[in-house]
């Protein structure tokens, strides 16, 4: 490893020689040798006349040793009075901070050696930052060679970076395989350089493939694949290894397994590659339980469980997924879900918008509304916040600066946040892409009454106005509307630029539109998206399964943005069905769909299965008698229960995500909350009730069985059951009461499995 | 700890002693560089990160004149109705209406000079609760959070503990009181309901009314045996009904040990204490908060609205401020008595100070240019004060602080680097005070 790594620095040291530094060559060995931490140390015969460029040789070595980085000098105030653009990316502003600022004590030309740019991280004089450099290093020396020769802004004939590229891209390791990964810079004049000594590297599955600074990738020991990212200046290249799991599974297993659709297919290749084997397929009493909680948002009843569970069509499960789709609580369970995305704060923009914005949204489910009119319809929304909902997004997100993070990071997936002050760091966005899509707000008028928290109770009027632009912070350039790729519609000046840009957005030859759309719904489905955060969509996060993902985003596409297709579709797979039990080859997969992942139940989902198989309805302020959890129209309506399962919390900015996590704060709610216990005991209950009728006491096990768990009990838990009704000195009302509370509180109710 | 990445290393924070020096403050680096130290020694201090904390937000921005900062001598339009009285410190008055904390101010530290710019509730809350200040302008009725709050942050320090809650905020939230991008797993745990009051319990965390112990118990026995789901025991597959299992055993504990349910349950404190505390909403809430501390709790927010007197100041405070003082001085007086104070922090504050000249309704109105707060336990040397307003209270003019170094005090107290840099969930670093300096001289 170190013979090869050294090899890397020596070619690295003759390309340097070759740009004319004159440096001997037996010096360039010993200072290869200390660079690695061999000991050596070399004696400083930097020529006077070797070119150094501003950009290409002393801005990669500030971003290589951390000195621009976030915590550090990059970070928006600087660092103890010095401040550097975050990663490089304004040289002006490096340049003019290193030799203008600091009253001529960072770079000190009468005396070099003494300049703090060299004393500093060199550890010669105190330095928050710790010692960074080596001074026997290449980097002293390339840092004081800058300053000897008076500290060059850019050589008359200095090359451009254009790219940067990695060898390997893809390369099968062995569970505890090392590999180097080597970087090359290419420039503008055609020439190459290795740079994979100024490269950043992270992996982004640590866990399957790590990777130090050298760029040394190990596997962990774990089968998988993961992505690792090599950064060089602002360019960006990915490595993705891949991890099998050892031993041979033969061909023929995998074309042997069941193809309901194309998901089927794709999942089945990944699996093959990873030579992972899937779980076998769940029961209908788990199918039962899933399509239920993941379409409509709550569990089936006893009776709707017998029905299906007694049904012996062949295409039994495709017709209860139709039937659910055709549901009108459908509609209520994913407008829930898009009101964590979208919907603000009403002490902020006022109750009435909220309202209406909620009821927009919740009209849209109602109607199917193709996915694509959905978003056109929000990004070039117009009117009164009194009577289109939709134009809230527009009250709420103020700017166009604002409106551009949302819409982008909601929309398609890209996160443009950190573009707005700087070169987003992991991404190929700039300040430039940032501003060219903001100035399509640029002509968003409105009149009425703005913001007045905490009531915001007054009508805003949005629409389209003739003038109006966004200029760039830094430049103060006017920006042109531009969309981040690819070809708008021309904007002339009657229409609303947003009218282009929705089109642009939604267009079928946008891939990002579909795929985060169904990224998002197959997490939901799922458990896990293909790409997680499920709005992070970009190369250097790739997908676990990049051609699924495509494949799913084209079949959306084609059912023209149907979202029921597209949950028809998942659900009709075989990897939907598959169990969450591992067999002897998947344990280990959390991230190829090869068993289906367990979910905690949404704490609305949870909240209503409990009034309902309580039969106690839960009362919430603001809305109608017998309203349900998934119906509520803002996170503000007090309630314990969701609080405690991770609903979002829309005091945030933004707004807090909601969990799914699990937490003792939720057990002891499950526990000992007086509202379970009231539901669980309440006389005109259905514990209440059940005790109370004609039944047996077998066939209140069974009923309570199928309420909690959406299934049968097993004879072992006929026996268990019969045993709370025979307990001495057990009313039949107790031992109804007791059960139920006792299967509530079981993860089998907890999770969606 | 885990997620926490201390990266800008130890020394990023404050003047090197060079730098003192060549900007020829020689003088002032002295104290400079010892206050460093100390911060250093107390963070380093592992029992710190044993510390618990008990805030207590007075909502609505307290008034410093009526309260540790009188201005005797101010007009009368602005030094108001009441009478500055002295306390044990020499030299040092309070106003009247603070009788037991001024004879037991050789307890307790007050600063008198912080000063913010932030004059609405929601914006001084988020300010003084997290430590930075909003992001973007929010108006007065707003309830905000661009950053995780001090009892957020302390759970997040913390981890997991015992099955007890980490944070408590009693009876509420207050408004920027949350996690932020630490996520709702260190929110808060709120108990609404009101402990001066016969059938008081904390909630969930007890058996609920009416369950009789015994029954609880074959309950609990019978989940036992109906609980079959099939756990998924590679740890590798990260199954989280493995996850829940630990919680729910964590939830029977706490609730079938006797000891911790003694512990929620005031009702066990005999008369003569609960009198003490006075037998109000408040008193009782700080006798419940000092019952969590000594359970284990880390951080309990006791929150106490009503402080923001725009009219009518005087009458509202001549009727309040006695009993205010005595739960506070009890609380004081009862955490040293049983040996927890040097283990306890204890604060007093809220948003901001208020106006100088009482207004035509008879009150005072925002005012972010002077606040007090008090700080007391956790080895805050007593009897300091820290800072002064000006003759007529308008302004903090002597050591002029900030509520960076406010919140950077509490963090060094409670044994966490306030100059930790803590990532958000899209990788973005964000230091926990972005001035990490402390308040050195309530550092022990």
């Amino acid at each position: 490893m170190t013979r090869r790594y050294t090899r890397d620095l020596d070619s690295w040291w003759r390309r340097l020689m070759s740009e004319k530094l004159a440096i001997r060559r037996n010096s360039m060995m010993a200072i290869v040798l200390s660079a690695i931490g061999l000991g050596f140390t070399c004696p400083a015969s930097f020529a006077a006349d070797a070119p150094v460029d501003f950009e290409r040789d002393i801005l990669p070595i500030f971003t290589r040793f951390g000195c621009n980085a976030g915590p550090c000098h990059g970070k928006q105030a600087g660092q103890n009075g010095f401040k550097l653009s975050l990663l490089g990316f304004d040289p002006d502003f490096d340049y003019d901070a290193l030799t203008k600022e600091g009253r001529g004590r960072r770079v000190f030309s009468l005396e070099p050696t003494r300049s703090l740019l060299l004393t500093k991280p060199t550890g010669e004089n105190p330095h928050g930052g710790g010692k960074r450099i080596l001074k026997e290093g290449p980097e002293y020396r390339m840092l004081l060679g800058w300053v000897v020769r008076g500290m060059p802004r850019r050589l008359p004939d200095a090359p451009r970076l254009a790219r940067i590229s990695v060898v390997p891209q893809r390369q099968i390791l062995d569970p505890r395989g090392i590999q180097q990964m080597r970087v090359t810079a290419h420039y503008s004049d055609n020439s190459q350089r290795d740079v994979t000594r100024y490269t950043q590297f992270q992996s982004n599955e640590s866990g399957i493939a790590s990777v130090n600074e050298h760029g040394i990738v190990r596997g962990q020991g774990v089968c998988g694949e993961a992505a690792i990212m090599a950064r060089y200046m602002g360019a960006i290249a990915v490595f993705r290894p891949t991890i099998p799991l050892p031993g041979k599974v033969s061909a023929a297993t995998y074309k042997a397994l069941p193809r309901k659709n194309f998901i089927d297919d794709l999942v089945w290749k990944k699996l093959q590659r990873l030579q992972i084997t899937p779980s076998s397929g769940c029961s209908d009493e788990k199918y039962l339980r899933r399509v239920y909680v993941d379409i409509i948002g709550r569990v089936p009843t006893p009776q709707e469980a017998r029905t299906f569970l007694e049904d012996t069509r062949a295409d039994r499960r495709t017709l209860l997924v139709d039937a659910l789709l055709a549901e009108p609580e459908y509609a209520e369970h994913w407008s829930n879900k898009w009101a964590d995305l979208l919907r603000p704060n009403p002490y902020r923009v006022g109750i009435k918008a909220v309202l209406n914005y909620d009821a927009w949204v919740r009209r849209a489910f109602r109607q199917n509304m193709p996915y694509d009119q959905f978003v056109r319809e929000l990004v070039a929304a117009r009117g009164s916040t009194y009577r289109n909902g939709a134009v809230t997004l527009y009250r709420d997100r103020r700017s166009p600066a604002e409106r551009t993070t949302i819409i982008t990071q909601l929309f398609l997936g890209i996160r443009l946040e950190c573009a707005r002050c700087h070169h987003h760091p992991f991404e190929i966005w700039a300040q430039d892409d940032f501003y060219s899509f903001a100035a399509y707000f640029a002509r968003v008028g409105r009149k009425g009454t703005g913001l007045s928290p905490p009531i915001s109770g007054s009508e805003e009027i949005f629409f389209s106005v003739e003038g109006g632009s966004v200029t760039h912070p830094r430049t103060g350039k006017v920006m042109p509307p531009r969309p981040l790729f690819g070809q708008a519609p021309v904007i002339d000046a009657e229409t609303d630029p947003r009218e282009a840009l929705s089109r642009w957005i939604t267009s079928k030859s946008n891939p990002f539109f579909a795929k985060v759309m169904v990224n998002r719904v197959w997490a939901d489905l799922m458990g896990r998206g293909l790409v997680e955060p499920v709005d992070d969509l970009r190369a250097t996060n790739p997908a676990s399964n990049p051609e699924l993902l495509e494949a799913l985003a084209s079949d959306f596409q084609n059912s023209d943005f149907d979202i029921k297709a597209l949950i028809r579709r998942v659900t009709a797979s075989h990897v939907y069905a598959l169990s969450s039990l591992p067999g002897p080859r998947n344990a280990q997969d959390t991230r190829n769909y090869s068993r289906h992942y367990r979910q905690r139940l949404r704490a609305e989902v949870m909240l209503d299965a409990i009034s309902d198989i309580t039969g106690v309805p839960e009362s919430f302020a603001a809305m109608p008698p017998g309203s349900r959890a998934k119906e509520l129209w803002t996170t503000r309506i007090g309630s314990l229960f969701l609080d405690a399962f991770g609903r979002p919390d829309p005091n945030q900015d933004p707004p807090c995500e909601r969990t799914g996590d699990t937490t003792v704060v939720q057990s002891l709610h499950l526990m000992n909350s007086e509202n379970l216990h009231r539901k669980v005991a309440a006389d005109s209950g259905w514990a209440a009730r059940l005790a109370g009728s004609k039944r047996g006491s077998a066939e209140i096990v069974e009923e309570l069985y199928l309420a909690v768990y959406s299934r049968r009990p097993d004879s072992e838990e006929r026996i268990i059951g019969q045993g709370v009704f025979n307990k001495k000195g057990t009313t039949r009302r107790q031992a109804t009461e007791d059960l139920l509370w006792a299967l509530i509180n079981t993860p089998e109710f907890v999770f969606k499995d | 700890m885990s997620q926490m990445n201390n990266v800008t290393g130890k020394y990023c924070d404050g003047l090197t002693r060079r730098n003192c020096l060549q900007l020829g403050l020689g003088a002032l680096s002295t104290a400079g560089f010892s206050g460093l130290l100390q911060q250093r020694a107390e963070a380093a201090d592992d029992n710190a990160r044993k510390r618990s904390c008990i805030l207590v937000w007075l909502d609505g921005g307290p008034t410093h004149y009526e309260t540790f900062d009188p201005k005797p001598n101010a007009p009368k339009e602005i030094r108001g109705e009441f009478q500055p009285i002295s306390t044990a410190i020499a030299g040092v008055q309070f106003s009247e209406h603070l009788k037991r904390l001024s004879a037991a101010a050789g307890e307790l530290a007050v600063v008198r000079s912080i000063r913010h710019s932030q004059g609405n509730h929601g914006a001084g809350n988020h300010y003084m609760m997290t430590g930075a200040p909003p992001r973007i302008p929010v108006g007065c009725g707003a309830f905000v959070s661009f950053h995780p709050s001090l009892g957020s942050v302390t759970a997040h320090d913390r981890g997991e503990s015992r099955g007890l809650p980490l944070y408590f905020s009693i009876p509420r939230m207050s408004r920027s009181g949350g996690p932020n991008f630490l996520g709702a797993k260190y929110a808060p745990f709120i108990v609404p309901d009101n402990p001066n009051s016969e059938s008081f319990r904390v909630r969930d965390v007890a058996l609920p009314k009416g369950l009789a112990e015994l029954r609880f118990g074959n309950r609990r026995e019978l989940r036992g045996l109906v609980d079959r789901m099939k756990r998924i025991k590679e740890e590798a597959a990260g199954d989280p009904v493995v996850g829940l299992d630990d919680y729910y055993r964590q939830g029977y504990n706490l609730v079938t040990s006797p000891k911790a349910q003694k512990a929620f349950d005031i009702h066990s404190e005999s008369p003569k204490v609960r009198n003490a505390y006075g037998r109000n909403s408040f008193g009782q809430r700080a006798l419940l908060a000092r019952r969590l501390v000594q359970a284990g709790v880390p951080f309990v927010t006791l929150y106490e609205g009503g402080w923001d007197n725009h009219g009518t100041i005087f009458p509202t405070l001549r009727k309040r401020l006695p009993a205010w003082d005595q739960t506070l001085a009890t609380l004081l007086e009862d955490l040293k008595q049983r040996g927890m104070l040097d283990s306890t922090l204890v604060l007093v504050l809220g948003e901001f100070g208020r106006t100088p000249k009482v207004n035509s309704r008879g009150g005072r109105d925002h005012w972010s240019n002077a606040m007090s707060v008090m700080m007391a336990g956790a080895r805050t040397p007593g009897g300091t004060i820290v800072g002064a307003t000006d003759r007529a209270g308008y302004s903090a003019v002597e050591r002029v602080l900030s509520p960076e170094n406010f919140a950077s005090t509490v963090y060094t107290k409670l044994g966490i680097d306030p100059a930790t840099v803590l990532y958000t969930p899209t990788g973005r670093p964000a230091g926990l005070v972005s001035d990490p300096t402390p308040i050195r001289e309530l550092l022990a």
